[in-house]
């Protein structure tokens, strides 16, 4: 790969890849660091791969593995039981409006993993369930399971980071009640 | 597909409308269409999704970022010059490694410098030596290799100290001993030789001892200078006289 493809590879994804950081590493030097990190594994590695078509899904899957190795080193992963998580429910949503990008950023971080990687990859708009799990190499269903489950907690940290006065809870509609969804 | 099977699959439905014609969401939005309730749920998840989508694609990026991607791989990718200097520049290293650990390990004789840069460069030179690819960042250009170490936030002042700036670089290492960060820095002099730069900053009273004025020494064959410049202690180290070495110590 030349200098100038190798550079057009960089404007087309590193936005992206900084900001799926982010919401995984936290600290902003650090999300800095894994998004320089993955491309320099590019440089090394990925530029043996033949389909660049595969280019995207290739980033993202390394910067989320680099991300994992580095945690394995700092804390035991916690693991999140999907069962126990709780229930999706549009009845009572937050006042998107009246949130910051900052707020917004908070309460996701604030998400468990393994549910704040699947949200942060469906909220940059660029990947479709299907890539979502070539990404994090996990089958379709569980990609649903965590964005269903995700949304939930998304939301839940939304509506207590709404401390302004002026940010009360609206809802989105009608509550949709147990009979109508089950 | 009842509805909350309906609003399980909907919720990895993206926003945009990107999947509009994937098959395995013709059902649930079939489902949408039948049912105004459902319908009304589905618009507001469509709403809450398009809000965190915005708001998350304005998270402000540093500035910098891009910058430091493309000049961090630019200085790690090989130079395509692979040259008797490269070889000559690792197999000095092998040797200086070997020179340093015999007096580490076997302490035969007392070391008149300290620990740290004995065996950092014990370590950091003779993985070098095993492995090229064990530099941290390769480039010829020293102002390269001196703007990713400080992209890394590793010890290294903008300006080289003694012109050294104006050799040729082979690449440079960071690492950590005893918790304290050190940079690395190896240079090619013209006849093809090897000299090595260590950086680290001051961060105890035996640092602080350190004088401005270089102390120069033998150690075997290879000799090497310490010395202190405001909050940076470097070594510069060559596998020859202290005559030779002098020549590149103000």
């Amino acid at each position: 790969m030349s200098e100038s493809d190798f550079e057009q590879l960089v404007d087309r994804y590193y936005v992206a890849l900084y900001r799926f950081a982010l919401t995984l590493a936290k600290l902003e030097a650090d999300a800095a660091d894994l998004t320089q990190q993955t491309f320099f594994l590019w440089a090394s590695k990925g530029e043996q791969l033949r389909d660049s078509s595969k280019a995207k899904s290739w980033l993202f899957t390394t910067l989320y593995r680099e991300f994992l190795n580095r945690r394995r080193h700092e804390v035991r992963f916690p693991k999140v039981e999907l069962d126990d998580a709780p229930e999706d429910d549009m009845a009572i949503a937050p006042n998107m409006n009246a949130l910051d990008g900052a707020s917004i950023m908070k309460a996701l971080r604030e998400v468990e993993e393994p549910f704040r990687a699947t949200l942060t990859l469906f909220y940059l708009d660029q990947f479709s369930y299907q890539e979502i799990a070539a990404v994090l190499e996990v089958p379709i269903g569980t990609v649903m399971s965590r964005l269903s489950r995700g949304k939930a907690q998304l939301r839940q940290r939304l509506l207590l980071s709404e401390e302004a006065p002026g940010n009360k809870v609206v809802s989105f509609g009608s509550k949709i009640s147990g009979g109508s969804l089950g | 597909m009842d509805n909350r099977e309906a609003k399980f699959v909907l919720n990895a439905y993206r926003p945009g409308g990107q999947d509009a014609n994937d098959p395995r969401f013709a059902e649930a939005l079939e489902q949408v269409r039948r049912d105004p309730i459902f319908q009304q749920w589905f618009d507001n998840s469509v709403a809450f999704d398009t809000a965190m989508t915005e708001k998350l694609c304005a998270t402000p990026v540093p500035s910098d970022l891009r910058e430091s991607i493309l000049t961090g791989v630019k200085v790690a990718r090989p130079p395509k010059w692979k040259n008797r200097w490269r070889k000559m520049t690792i197999a000095a290293a092998a040797v200086l490694g070997a020179t340093l650990g015999v007096l580490i390990w076997h302490n035969t004789r007392p070391t008149p410098v300290a620990g740290w840069q004995l065996q950092a460069l014990d370590a950091i030179l003779s993985s070098i030596a095993r492995n090229e690819s064990h530099f941290d960042a390769i480039s010829s250009n020293p102002v390269d290799l001196v703007k990713w170490l400080r992209a890394n936030h590793a010890p290294v002042e903008e300006k080289l100290p003694n012109g050294l700036d104006k050799l040729p670089t082979i690449g440079c290492k960071t690492f950590f001993w005893r918790g304290k960060p050190v940079s690395l820095i190896c240079f090619t002099l013209p006849e093809g030789r090897a000299i090595h730069l260590v950086m680290t900053n001051v961060s105890t009273e035996s640092d602080r001892a350190i004088k401005h004025d270089a102390k120069v020494i033998q150690q075997g064959q290879w000799a090497t200078a310490t010395w202190r410049e405001g909050n940076m202690i470097y070594m510069l180290a060559l596998e020859g006289s202290r005559d030779e070495l002098q020549h590149y110590v103000l």
